[in-house]
């Protein structure tokens, strides 16, 4: 019974840190209404510059984010201006811009192979951070320390973005664009704008994802692809769009790997995760907290 | 009139005489006729999971190229040289294949080699084998790719069976010299090819020893957290852990198992993730006392194997591991065969390739002292060296410890684990 415990608890922690990195896939798609297949690569990114940051300043990791989430925030906010706006405005009369997921994958392509120009194949981890290897102890139970980092930041990020949204000007403006674009640009609102903040935001996300990822995990080019279907899947089980629904589909997804794995071999685990997205995706497509939208 | 006439003549005479010498100069050196060059397919892992030992792979051979091409080529061909064309599998079968079909069908290349994960070489082989093109596997140890009763695949490593047969013969002489008996084993590997070949050749072992077998568990390698597979080792409590893992997983158990707390009397790697160097690097301390199962050290007491590391260090940074050698060394197996081949074509290097007796040269910087191909294709005298790792002043290094002879001076292996 106590192994129960110890394996929810440290699935729902792990999970909320894979719902941290859905989140910001969330909030893209949420606004977009794009599939943004670059989103682990990002991920990487955000591992990367958190990795350089500790290393180079010495800062505890989650100091780093007062590096990585502006860098990462402009890189996102570049990377939609530069690339995918003008796909974007092409597309401007189609309601689903397909090409623009297809122009998401060539980014993903293009971040994971520089990246493994510029830093090589090796994977590097953090050797001295003062959160690397740390256990708590809680009645026999072991707990990791950097995960439950993960997880306070997974619940303070989502918790910042949904304030952001529901109760800043610009976040309204950013929700507006994205329930109907038409109608907002006829109130004033400059929709490519709005995409350039949100992708932004959402990229700034991975960044904090890849710090609470950094103390205990390895990087390298290609880390991005692990997380790329947990997130997909995610997000679809959360509902597209929906903050709560991230962190709550992470926490399902961590509590089936680590509870499943003590009854069945790991590559069962993962049928079962896989086999419940499919559920989803026959009983309620629009996921657990997801509006069923059709404009 | 008179004058142009001679000149004319003189035009034709020099002409003529050209001729004649282009057409002996022809005749002379048959070597013109011949391709100036050997084209070699490559197929390995340059990007995706395996991005990293893939590299590795290719700056052994790369290297190995240089150095053949730069001392003349293969003289029986008229000094061709040598050009390795890559093809990138990704990890995947299917590219794999995809990738051998053009290889063969495009560059029209006259060997392939390849591809690092046994899961894309089995495929692969049957490609080779179809079209009646030589493939020189280096590392790909799955037991089932020289089983298939291909004649056009040659492998250098030890194959899996053989790494497990050894694995048990280091266990039972670790029980004698430390006089400590071990009796439970748990089993973890990834669920591929090479993971599944290994844990099979061990159950069977392990009932052959009277081990009792705890734990058996085969984990994706691309799994993002490790924490339930240890917390089941934890309370599986094995004597000895036995692990085959690529690089990123293996870290990841390596770290996550200190994080946990867990000890078994002993834990034995199977080359691979373990022996990668990024591997000491990031695993650091936490991998300190780990046994693992190589090919090759460094430390290995052969001549021209301080040289050929200090090259390849200097130019690549790191030291080259077990699978680097068999790669390097596979490059010299093919450029003796086409020495003996004396042509490209297929048949007469498959037929040099079988009666390949390799005794010298810089491919002798293996442990053992010959390279030949059995029936199946199989190097026969491949053979394997247990490490330690273990800081001993110098920082983490790999320490050489079995079979006893290899060990290195004045090392005592440490067991259990402390």
């Amino acid at each position: 019974m106590r192994f129960i415990l110890e394996d929810t608890i440290n699935g729902i922690l792990m999970g909320s840190i894979y719902g941290l990195a859905a989140m910001g896939l969330t909030v893209i798609f949420g606004v977009l209404k794009v599939i943004n297949f670059a989103h682990g690569s990002l991920l990487m990114v955000g591992m990367y510059v958190a990795y350089w940051a500790v290393i180079l300043t010495g800062l505890h990791p989650y100091l780093s984010l007062v590096i990585v989430v502006p860098v990462m925030f402009l890189f996102g906010y570049f990377l939609q201006d530069i690339i995918i706006k003008p796909i974007f405005k092409a597309e401007k009369d189609v309601r689903e811009p397909i090409t623009v997921i297809i122009v998401t994958t060539g980014v993903w392509y293009i971040l994971d192979n520089l990246s493994l120009l510029v830093f090589g194949p090796q994977y590097r981890n953090i050797q001295d951070n003062p959160l690397r290897g740390k256990m708590l102890e809680v009645g026999g139970m072991l707990l990791s320390v950097p995960k439950l980092w993960g997880f306070f930041a997974a619940l303070l990020t989502a918790g910042a973005i949904y304030w952001f949204f529901q109760m800043t000007r610009t976040g309204r403006a950013i929700r507006a664009t994205s329930l109907d674009r038409e109608a907002a640009s006829l109130q004033g609102i400059n929709q490519y704008k709005m995409y350039n903040l949100a992708v932004g935001i959402g990229t700034a996300v991975a960044g904090i994802a890849g710090v609470s990822l950094v103390p205990f995990y390895n990087i390298f080019p290609s880390v991005g692809v692990l997380f790329d279907i947990k997130c997909f899947i995610i997000v679809v089980l959360g509902g597209l769009g929906s903050m709560g629904g991230a962190l709550l589909g992470g926490m399902i997804i961590g509590v089936i790997e680590h509870v499943g794995a003590q009854f069945m071999a790991a590559t069962w685990t993962e049928a079962i995760v896989y086999g419940i997205f499919l559920v989803f995706l026959f009983l309620k497509p629009s996921g657990l907290f997801g509006v069923k939208y059709e404009w | 009139m008179r004058g142009k006439n001679i000149w004319w003549k003189a035009y034709v005479c020099v002409l003529a005489f050209a001729f004649v010498c282009s057409m002996a100069f022809l005749t002379d050196r048959p070597a013109l006729a011949q391709p100036k060059e050997v084209k070699v397919g490559n197929i390995l892992p340059l990007s995706g999971p395996s991005a990293s030992v893939g590299q590795q792979n290719r700056q052994a051979q790369d290297m190995a190229i240089e150095e053949i091409n730069a001392a003349g080529g293969i003289k029986s061909l008229g000094g061709a040289k040598i050009t390795l064309i890559y093809a990138d599998s990704e990890s995947k079968p299917d590219k794999g294949v995809a990738e051998a079909e053009r290889l063969i069908n495009t560059e029209k290349v006259h060997v392939l080699t390849g591809c690092w994960n046994s899961a894309v070489t089995y495929p692969t082989t049957a490609v080779s084998e179809r079209y009646g093109i030589p493939f020189i596997v280096p590392v790909s140890v799955a037991d089932k790719i020289t089983e298939q009763g291909f004649k056009t695949v040659f492998r250098i490593a030890a194959k899996d069976g053989w790494w497990v047969r050894d694995q048990f013969a280091f266990i039972s002489d670790l029980q004698k010299e430390f006089n400590k008996k071990l009796s439970t084993l748990a089993f973890v590997y990834e669920n591929g090819d090479w993971g599944k070949g290994m844990a099979s050749g061990w159950k069977t072992l392990a009932e052959k020893g009277g081990y009792k077998v705890v734990m058996d568990e085969p984990y994706p390698s691309t799994q993002t957290d490790m924490s339930p597979l240890v917390q089941k080792i934890k309370r599986a409590n094995p004597d000895v852990l036995l692990l085959v893992s690529n690089a990123a997983d293996a870290i990841l158990i390596t770290n996550t198992m200190a994080d946990y707390k867990v000890k078994p009397k002993a834990i034995i790697g199977s080359g691979g993730g373990h022996a990668d160097p990024s591997f000491l690097t990031a695993a650091g301390k936490n991998a300190k006392y780990l046994f693992d199962i190589v090919e090759w050290e460094t430390d290995v007491n052969k001549p021209g194997a301080k040289e050929i590391n200090a090259k390849f260090k200097s130019k690549y940074g790191y030291n080259l591991a077990g699978e680097s050698v068999d790669a390097y060394v596979a490059m010299y197996v093919m450029a003796d065969t086409l020495e003996r081949a004396k042509s490209l074509d297929p048949k007469a290097i498959l037929d040099a390739l079988a009666k390949t007796k390799l005794t010298k040269g810089p491919a002798m910087i293996v442990g053992y002292d010959a390279i030949e191909f059995d029936a199946t294709g199989q190097n026969k005298y491949a053979a394997l060296v247990m490490v330690q790792i273990n800081d001993i002043g110098k920082g983490m290094e790999r320490i050489s410890v079995w079979p006893k002879g290899a060990r290195r001076a004045g090392y005592k292996p440490v067991f259990p684990i402390p």
